[in-house]
């Protein structure tokens, strides 16, 4: 069975047509979806912010980062749950749209650059100072982020237009 | 407040065809019949939808003292409230390019007036209540009414989305 086909296969396994024929049910997941954005995005959006120093700039990075991340941890736990629902709802669609294979491989490039910054920059974070600023390297990985981000919302709200 | 949720929805007839005689108007033709016009309004739309939830989010998590307690009430709503305003300006400007490029959807929707009715209350409270709950670090603060405003504030911000949401859902 190739993947398009295991795609189709799961789009019409009971347990997802069940989801995609209630009338309450699909909504309340895209409805929850979407509406964890600003717990999942907007926390890294502002730490995004707050290292490129133009948001949240008079305090230390660092606990920032502590202050967001459990809330954020969360709100990623929804969307990931939602979005794994939605995408057995419409497998065989979503397949073979561009926006959707775009929306991933953006995702897996936030995931790479997420963890280069948790590996490379975390670490030093107490080191540097909000007079002094983020290194250029980091500067780098929050303006890597805040792109694709963007190119995340707008590549998964284009695809349902196409479904 | 709820008066325009429960307004009759024929009887602005008037209305509707003055708004469709402005969506005519070729910026908004572009925006509603362009392939991509409506997707990337939309996003937009969710991008400042994002940063406003989130700044709004922040603050109250801070009230209710399960997020954000290592910094002090003013200076976390000073810090936020730019982005708060920034936000707003893009969430309602790509809204209203919604509403004028196609207003046959929205101006007959209840979902459209219940979140109309619930932005001037969301928006009625941070302001009037939030925001000046949040400006003052007093020690003598009573944590039973922080959570209680933060919690209502949470719930009118949140029923503006998912008010939003109802619109593609329920007539």
């Amino acid at each position: 069975m190739s993947l398009f086909e295991w795609c189709q296969w799961l789009q019409h396994t009971r347990f997802a047509t069940a989801i995609s024929e209630s009338d309450w049910l699909f909504p309340l997941i895209e409805g929850s979806h979407i509406l964890a954005l600003p717990l999942s995005v907007g926390m890294i959006v502002i730490l995004d912010l707050h290292l490129l120093g133009i948001a949240f700039s008079d305090g230390p990075g660092r606990k920032l980062v502590l202050n967001l991340m459990r809330w954020c941890k969360i709100g990623f736990a929804v969307m990931f749950l939602t979005g794994g629902l939605l995408l057995v709802t419409q497998a065989g669609k979503a397949y073979g749209n561009a926006f959707f294979r775009t929306k991933l491989i953006l995702l897996l490039l936030l995931g790479i650059n997420a963890a280069a910054y948790q590996k490379l920059f975390f670490p030093k974070m107490a080191q540097w100072d909000s007079a002094t600023g983020a290194p250029a390297g980091a500067k780098f990985c929050a303006g890597f982020s805040l792109l694709l981000w963007i190119g995340v919302i707008v590549c998964g709200r284009t695809m349902a237009y196409q479904f | 407040m709820f008066a325009a949720a429960l307004w009759p929805i024929n009887s602005d007839m008037a209305l509707l065809l003055l708004l469709q005689s402005w969506s005519n108007w070729a910026p908004l033709v572009f925006v509603r019949d362009s392939k991509y016009g409506m997707p990337v309004v939309q996003s937009f739309h969710l991008m400042g939808l994002t940063i406003l939830l989130a700044t709004v989010l922040l603050l109250d998590l801070r009230l209710v003292g399960l997020g954000m307690s290592d910094y002090r009430f003013s200076w976390l709503a000073r810090q936020l409230k730019p982005w708060t305003l920034g936000a707003f300006t893009v969430v309602i400007s790509s809204g209203l390019l919604m509403f004028l490029a196609t207003p046959g959807k929205y101006l007959g929707s209840r979902p459209f007036r219940l979140k109309m009715a619930l932005l001037c209350l969301a928006l009625l409270f941070h302001f009037g209540v939030l925001r000046r709950f949040t400006a003052a670090d007093s020690d003598a603060r009573s944590r039973r009414v922080d959570v209680l405003v933060a919690c209502f504030s949470l719930l009118l911000w949140f029923g503006v989305g998912w008010a939003g949401r109802a619109i593609a859902f329920i007539p």
